[in-house]
């Protein structure tokens, strides 16, 4: 037998879910421009029949539906676009960094164009031809001084603009290192907060959401690896438990580490040691995460931000004495470039008859620099030499000792193209320099192809995720009224029954009253 | 496809700052009139580009280099003129002397014309152009002839070279010996004591004078055989300025017509990527939901 009220709490039940359902839909329409957020569902249960199958049972004919009840609150999600999206994230950090580097270095480097290095060598190489045509003139040998000067000073300019770019970048890489720490802290509290909600059997779908933007904003530093851990009690088998994410190589078949371990509910911190690890200078000679230490580098290559950064700034492993990466490559090129030229400048000039020596009736020409440096940073300290400085007459414009013969200028000229052997290369300065700027153009390109490639292919993983997780308000205007015409029809329901009891209660048993 | 509406508006505006990004290209390249303006743009461009660009600069500085010959050459070449007219005069002289009815005033008064004549090539000699003896090869610094009777001779053979074109070298200087040796100076000298003797004999000196003549005549054709060889250069240097020109615009400068057409086109699709991103922002459900 059913009770008399059976419908009223049917109905009742209906609408409390479809109220239920309306305030999800007016708390998907509030978030609609909320970054990361999901767009959440009630999942409607039917509740149990009435009667249960058992021996006591009361006998109706079949099994009433008692009505709904709403059953969880999920977000709509999908957890592999994720996966994929991090690893693209991971590749447009990697990229658009290298990219940002060697744009920085192509402003500095500043060719081609008619200020750079290039031109300034011509200017240098033009003065020499005019001293040898005019070997006695006084006013071309200033011209040489002049010239050389703004060599040197090219150089200097070069060296200690891409000195400071390298600090800036070593900056940017401390301020990274310490985003992905407070990431994984973090990460680390939010694991706590959904375990202690999880267990009481409720989705915690904004934490949920929460953890996931910390996730994309983590995977653009390095490559992750998540393994959810169950958070166990009451949990519901819907619940996504706790994160553990690991730090990994760049393809994610290597692991480096854990970073945050959501079954001890620990952080390893990530750091990076400088040569020098006190004032912060040198290349870095190793990493760390939590007691591991690493000191090759092979895991961070092309591996998001920090590698990007890493590879620019510059490492060693080999405790400091070979630095690799694009700014030390850099600097040590110009460095051997300016130390073969200056070199090989110097033995000309000295194999020459300076004015001074000439007028001195000198027996031979002696060595005399042209060029100096300090050998620690040739390209940083290059100058003219001191007896340049003081006299124009100690410019070596003669090979036979007299005052009329530039040949001698014209051998300086001639250093120029001359092949000489730089960093193990035979090469003229002018091939040197051009191969040099070429590299960096062709690094420099690709890194910028790929940023783009890779923006691409995380905005199109992005608008998958889109699709799946952002609100659409037509949808929600449409749920709205699905909820609202059923709450409706339930409010009419409880007016009928009203009625029928009506019937029963009041208007029956009167007959002859 | 599910799509919302935050999607199109990502994607609106992404799109509209692409096209952007394209009309900043193009307002670059006209702006600069160059291709690229930095080398990650085409690596092969820029390369080229410093190449070409040292390429120029050293045809410059050679056509620098060219004048400074010219100077040497023309003035040689002026000075040797000259030289040769002096002789032809002392020559005439000479052969004036040898007539027998002369008498000592005559010769005496042909003696002076002859040590003014030899004073005058001491000059010639010692030519100066922008402060430089030319003709004492690298020692442009002193006077190669002392006046005297008769003047000596102290002076330097060497060439006086200038780099032309990439690794050639051009003499631009005459040999002074070949021109005026103390043996000019000698004969001059004799010539002029000899006429001052009233019994002196020229015959010998006669011939000795010819001999000078034709020296320095062939100076002069080897000189102007080296002249001609200059302007050769000369050409061939203008030449390839006006390809090493071509080459740096053919592969630097932009194409502006084509690029004012890309700009166009540009700038309608512009216009469409603004006027669709206006229209895609429809009214939602809300709009028609009372």
């Amino acid at each position: 037998m059913l009770s008399t009220f059976h419908g009223l709490e049917t109905v009742r039940r209906g609408m409390t879910a479809q109220q239920q359902a309306l305030y999800v839909t007016g708390h998907n329409i509030a978030n609609a421009n909320t970054p990361g957020y999901s767009r959440q569902r009630v999942n409607f249960e039917q509740t149990p029949p009435y009667p249960f199958a058992s021996k006591n049972r009361p006998v109706v004919p079949g099994q009433m539906g008692t009505g709904v009840e709403g059953g969880t609150v999920q977000r709509m999600r999908e957890e592999f676009l994720d996966v994929q999206y991090r690893g693209e994230n991971m590749k447009y950090g990697y990229w658009n960094t290298r990219a940002e580097a060697l744009y920085k270095m192509e402003e500095i480097m500043n060719e081609p164009s008619d200020e750079g290095l290039a031109k300034t060598l011509d200017r240098f190489w033009q003065s020499l031809q005019d001293l040898a045509v005019n070997p006695s003139n006084s006013g071309a040998r200033s011209v040489v001084r002049q010239r050389g000067m703004a060599v040197a000073e090219t150089f200097h300019y070069l060296s200690s603009s891409l000195k400071s770019i390298r600090d800036d970048i070593k900056n940017e890489l401390d301020v990274t290192v310490k985003a992905v720490n407070s990431l994984a802290r973090q990460l680390n509290d939010l694991n706590k907060q959904i375990s202690e909600v999880e267990v009481h059997g409720y989705l915690p779908n904004d934490l949920y959401d929460e953890r996931n933007r910390l996730l994309d904003e983590l995977s653009q530093y390095v490559n992750v690896k998540v393994t959810p851990v169950p958070s166990g009690g009451s949990a519901l088998k819907i619940a996504e438990g706790r994160f553990t994410v690991e730090l990994v190589d760049r393809t994610g078949s290597t692991v480096i580490g854990t970073l945050v371990d959501g079954r001890l509910g620990k952080v390893n911190e990530f750091q990076v040691t400088y040569q020098d690890n006190v004032a912060k200078t040198g290349p870095i000679v190793s990493f760390s995460l939590g007691d591991a230490s690493f000191s090759t580098f092979e895991r961070l290559k092309e591996n998001g931000k920090v590698g990007a950064l890493l590879y620019s700034y510059g490492y060693s492993e080999d405790g400091g004495t070979t630095t690799r990466g694009l700014y030390p490559e850099m600097l040590g090129d110009l460095n051997a470039m300016a130390k073969a030229f200056a070199d090989q400048f110097n033995t000309v000039h000295s194999n020459g008859w300076s004015v001074a020596e000439i007028k001195n009736n000198a027996t031979s020409p002696s060595t005399k620099p042209f060029f100096t440096y300090d050998p620690a940073d040739p390209a940083g300290t290059l100058d003219i030499a001191q007896i340049i400085k003081d006299s124009l007459d100690n410019i070596a414009a003669s090979a036979s000792g007299q005052i009329g013969d530039g040949s001698n200028a014209q051998a300086l000229a001639e250093v120029k193209n001359g092949m000489m052997n730089i960093a193990g290369n035979t090469t003229t300065i002018q091939n040197f320099y051009e191969s040099l700027i070429g590299q960096m153009a062709v690094n420099a390109q690709e890194a910028k192809r790929l940023s783009q490639n890779s923006e691409v292919l995380r905005q199109s993983v992005d608008e998958r995720r889109m699709a799946v997780s952002s609100v659409s308000l037509d949808e929600e205007m449409m749920n709205m009224m699905k909820f609202q015409h059923a709450y409706n029809a339930s409010a009419r329901m409880i007016t009928m029954i009203d009625q029928m009891l009506d019937k029963i209660i009041n208007n029956m048993g009167i007959v002859g009253r | 496809m599910r799509v919302t509406q935050m999607m199109l508006a990502n994607n609106t505006l992404r799109n509209v700052s692409k096209s952007y990004d394209k009309l900043g290209t193009y307002q670059q390249q006209l702006a600069t009139g160059k291709k690229i303006h930095r080398p990650s743009e085409d690596p092969v461009v820029a390369m080229k580009g410093m190449h070409y660009r040292t390429s120029l600069t050293e045809i410059e500085q050679f056509q620098r280099n060219l004048s400074e010959a010219y100077t040497w050459m023309e003035n040689s070449e002026s000075a040797l003129g000259h030289t040769t007219s002096v002789l032809q005069r002392a020559r005439e002289l000479v052969v004036q002397a040898k007539n027998g009815t002369l008498g000592p005033e005559d010769r005496q008064a042909i003696a002076r014309e002859i040590e003014q004549l030899k004073k005058d090539l001491v000059q010639v000699a010692n030519t100066k152009v922008a402060g430089k003896y030319i003709f004492n090869g690298t020692k442009i610094e002193q006077a190669p002839v002392t006046d005297g009777t008769p003047p000596t001779v102290n002076n330097n053979n060497d060439d006086f070279m200038v780099e032309v074109a990439k690794g050639v070298k051009l003499k631009i200087n005459v040999t002074p010996n070949n021109v005026f040796n103390q043996g000019l100076f000698n004969t001059l000298q004799q010539i002029e004591n000899e006429l001052a003797n009233p019994t002196g004999n020229l015959d010998n000196l006669l011939s000795q004078l010819d001999g000078h003549i034709n020296d320095v005549l062939a100076e002069r054709a080897e000189l102007g055989a080296r002249v001609n060889r200059l302007e050769l250069v000369e050409q061939r240097l203008s030449e390839q300025q006006l390809i090493a020109k071509r080459m740096i615009s053919d592969n630097e400068d932009a194409d502006i017509e084509k690029i004012i057409t890309e700009l166009k086109s540009q700038e309608s699709v512009h216009r469409a990527a603004l006027s669709v991103g206006a229209r895609i922002i429809q009214p939602t459900l809300v709009d028609f939901l009372r």
